[in-house]
């Protein structure tokens, strides 16, 4: 290529760039997704929900307005479920009395509620079960593996979703003190 | 979206499994270019481990780090398999540090390097967008078109796929203008590099724009400015590459006679500083021909070094010139009045028209690699970086050479 070609191809090619750049806050301009619907991904405000515990009675996430909510959902045939509870249960220890709450939602659509709830009792877990009896949660929080953790900030907003092992002790321990650190 | 692959009763997370397969068809196609361009694959592909266990390790620490009361009661979480707990920009500086300095240590060739790497760095930027895909990660704007995807309760532009889509575009050009990763397709080391920088650079400024979530520094984001440097930096090394003059092109050229070497030889040496500056010149070698063609079999080489303004094909022109002025015939591999080869061309390592640089002769024979050690002890391989002394130990050709000593009217044993 001559360098008279390579210097005009150059030059209409920043040009373009950078008018693009200049006017991409005017043409695409930045939409924050809080201001949108409800959507389980980082940024948007997590779907509400009303469900039962295992003694009927009923709990909604808009209860807990004002306070960060771990939604976690999990069968008890699920191994990985089942080795990241007991993490779970000493950091909700830890920030229960600062208004942390978990629900741990039994996708029981899919689970033996017998099983489920013989193994978190035998646990001994303090946190609240939840029983997702016809489905109708895992498909608003689009479940496609268990465990799925949603973690969700004092606005409603969510924080974190993480499908599998990642919602370790060690984990939340960090975005819970995120979330607080921030509030003091 | 599509966040889980299902195989029987088996779920794996598609991004992982995405970033993962990206990096091997990356490395893979690395190996594969390296073979072709003569660089140092073992030790590019080393570098390559390196830097993603140093990446991976140091991305936990600096998450640890940030949040050291995370492992408060149970420090063995430190070293927990799990995904999370990682922080990915610490990792990434620090991958590309451990990965840059392995390199320099061994003496890789900086440009030669980065040109075999730009197959793994094409995959891998489409793995990261494919995966970010199937998470809905860097989702796009509401829009009307008809290729909008349904995304987080909205019709939305499918950036990632608008990525991938122009690195497959640039992918084909690519693997059309390097012939499938045979040649780099240029004559200056690095300018396919720098070319893949500024289409990075382009692609990141164009799809950026159709983010939702856009990090923002004043009115413009972040990685659209990013991708405009990126964009700049790419063009300014291939104008410096390839269009600005240079005067002192250092280049070694291999001498080979078998008729009349003591007249023949210094004439060419003569016509040769026509048109360059001698900066050095070997003993002559003595030996066996090793196309076995010529009787009585025996070849007389020098190698020397030259300092010159001429461009590759200019100056193998001229060479040809000189060649057929002292009686040679093309063809011709049994009569060889003179033979006048470029081993290495600067710092470049290409093929043109069927001539590889550095010459494959270089790693093959004798009769080049011993006078090259004489002029140039610390000559280093500009493909692979392996120092001469190396070379000539790797040396698979048995047959014998002597130096000759000069002295006047011809050569004494």
């Amino acid at each position: 290529m001559s360098k008279k070609r390579f210097t005009t191809i150059i030059v209409v090619v920043v040009l373009l760039s950078l008018i693009w750049v200049i006017l991409t806050p005017s043409l695409f301009p930045e939409i924050q997704a809080s201001t949108k619907a409800a959507a389980v991904h980082k940024g948007f405000q997590a779907p509400d929900f009303t469900l039962q515990t295992p003694e009927g009675q009923s709990i909604s996430l808009s209860d807990y307005e004002g306070q960060p909510v771990l939604v976690f959902l999990w069968a008890s045939w699920c191994s990985i479920c089942k080795r990241t509870m007991p993490g779970l249960q000493s950091v909700y220890e830890e920030f229960a009395p600062e208004g942390f709450e978990i629900l741990a939602i039994n996708t029981s659509f899919q689970d033996s509620l017998t099983n489920a709830e013989s193994y978190f009792e035998s646990q001994g877990y303090t946190y609240t079960m939840l029983l997702d009896q016809d489905g109708s949660l895992s498909r608003d929080y689009q479940l496609h593996a268990v465990p799925l953790s949603v973690l969700v900030g004092p606005e409603g907003e969510v924080v974190d979703v993480i499908i599998g092992s990642g919602m370790s002790e060690a984990y939340l321990r960090a975005k819970l003190n995120e979330i607080f650190g921030e509030r003091d | 979206m599509f966040p889980m692959i299902n195989i029987g009763p088996v779920s794996i997370q598609a991004a992982g499994f995405i970033l993962i397969a990206s990096l091997f068809i990356g490395l893979w196609t690395t190996s594969y270019f390296s073979k072709n361009l003569g660089t140092n694959g073992d030790l590019i592909e080393n570098s390559i481990l390196l830097g993603l266990i140093a990446g991976l390790i140091s991305a936990r620490v600096g998450f640890v780090l940030q949040n050291p009361s995370a492992l408060a009661g149970n420090p063995m979480a430190m070293f927990s398999l799990t995904p999370s707990m990682l922080n990915p920009s610490f990792g990434i500086f620090v991958s590309l540090l451990a990965a840059l300095i392995f390199a320099q240590k061994k003496h890789l060739p900086l440009w030669p390097s980065l040109d075999t790497l730009t197959p793994f760095f094409l995959f891998l930027l489409a793995g990261i967008h494919l995966s970010n895909y199937t998470t809905g990660n860097g989702y796009g704007l509401p829009t009307e078109l008809p290729w909008g995807i349904q995304l987080w309760n909205e019709t939305r532009h499918p950036v990632n796929l608008y990525a991938l889509f122009l690195a497959a575009i640039y992918l084909l050009a690519m693997l059309y203008h390097t012939k499938a990763f045979k040649t780099t397709g240029f004559l200056r080391s690095g300018t396919l590099f720098s070319l893949t920088l500024s289409t990075a650079g382009l692609i990141a400024l164009i799809t950026r724009a159709f983010v939702s979530e856009k990090s923002l520094i004043g009115k413009f984001d972040i990685w659209q400015l990013f991708g405009f440097a990126l964009l700049i930096l790419g063009i300014a090394l291939i104008y410096k590459k390839s269009y600005q003059v240079r005067k002192h092109i250092p280049v070694f050229i291999s001498l080979g006679s078998n008729q009349d070497p003591d007249k023949n030889m210094p004439e060419a040496v003569r016509k040769l500083e026509d048109f360059s500056k001698i900066r050095g010149i070997s003993h002559t070698y003595k030996s066996k021909d090793v196309q076995k063609q010529s009787d009585p079999s025996f070849f007389y080489n020098k190698v020397i070094e030259i300092d010159t303004g001429l461009s590759y094909n200019d100056l193998r022109s001229r060479l040809k010139n000189i060649e057929v002025d002292l009686g040679r015939e093309p063809g011709n591999k049994v009569d060889v009045p003179i033979d006048l080869d470029i081993l290495t061309h600067d710092i470049d390592v290409f093929i043109t028209n069927g001539n590889q640089i550095p010459d494959p002769n270089l790693i093959k024979y004798k009769y080049v690699a011993i006078p090259l050690k004489e002029l140039a002890p610390d000559f280093r391989h500009p493909a692979s970086g392996i120092l001469i002394e190396d070379i000539i130990d790797q040396l698979k050709d048995d047959h014998k050479i002597q130096m000759l000593k000069e002295v006047e009217n011809g050569f004494e044993a």
